[in-house]
């Protein structure tokens, strides 16, 4: 299987995960809002806010995604803007984890996740297109 | 090249450092029974209600003394505007 294969096969299996992780966030804040709801997230209604709008933005990415997976030389940046928000959200659950307030909920799951986003970001970072076969594809 | 090569310098960096972390988180506070056993404060059934002091619906405070003598239901529930 050669690289630009591995790329979209990566890129369309992250379309469709961060896809669906979006459209429970939503359905999360839908169904927090009936009366007498248990949260399945344990936050309140600021943050049941922040968790729809987060859902919403995931769904864009995932469409950005599979855009990318369909037709990967003319969405090149999205890989890269990919590698680089799997980054920073690594970054996010080391602090989260070394800080401590959310060891009792979530136990080492944070640092687990943020070694898996930083191989998956490094995988992006080597099998992205590049530049030249970027331009070569669009006739640049 | 060299920014493929940096951008993996510092993602492998970023990997060394998660993986170096301490293996327990630094400011721990324990299971939730620990917490709740290190809060002194928390009122048991049967015992004084401690003094307090409440704003009602118009603006009126409310003590415990004002309580004391009448059959009350308190209720908590979670605000809107926290």
């Amino acid at each position: 299987m050669n690289r630009l294969r591995l790329y979209r096969l990566l890129m369309g299996t992250l379309g469709v995960a961060i896809g669906l992780f979006g459209l429970s966030l939503v359905a999360t804040f839908f169904m927090y809002q009936r009366p007498g709801s248990i949260p399945t997230i344990p936050t309140g209604p600021v943050g049941h806010y922040f968790v729809a709008f987060s859902g919403c933005a995931l769904l864009g990415w995932s469409g950005g995604m599979i855009g990318a997976a369909r037709d990967p030389l003319s969405s090149r940046s999205i890989g890269t803007m990919s590698a680089f928000v799997l980054a920073l959200m690594a970054v996010i659950r080391m602090v989260a984890w070394i800080i401590g307030d959310y060891y009792v909920w979530l136990g080492n799951l944070p640092r687990t996740e943020a070694s898996a986003f930083l191989l998956i970001s490094l995988a992006l970072v080597w099998l992205r297109p590049t530049v030249a076969e970027s331009r070569a594809a669009n006739g640049a | 090249m060299i920014l493929r090569s940096l951008a993996t310098l510092v993602l492998m960096g970023l990997l060394g450092l998660n993986l170096g972390l301490p293996t327990s988180s630094m400011t721990y506070r324990g299971s939730e029974d620990k917490i709740r056993n290190d809060v002194t404060s928390e009122l048991l059934v049967g015992q004084s209600l401690p003094p307090l002091g409440l704003i009602d619906f118009d603006g009126q405070s409310v003590t415990r003394e004002d309580l004391l003598g009448h059959r009350v239901l308190m209720t908590f529930e979670r605000s809107v505007d926290w």
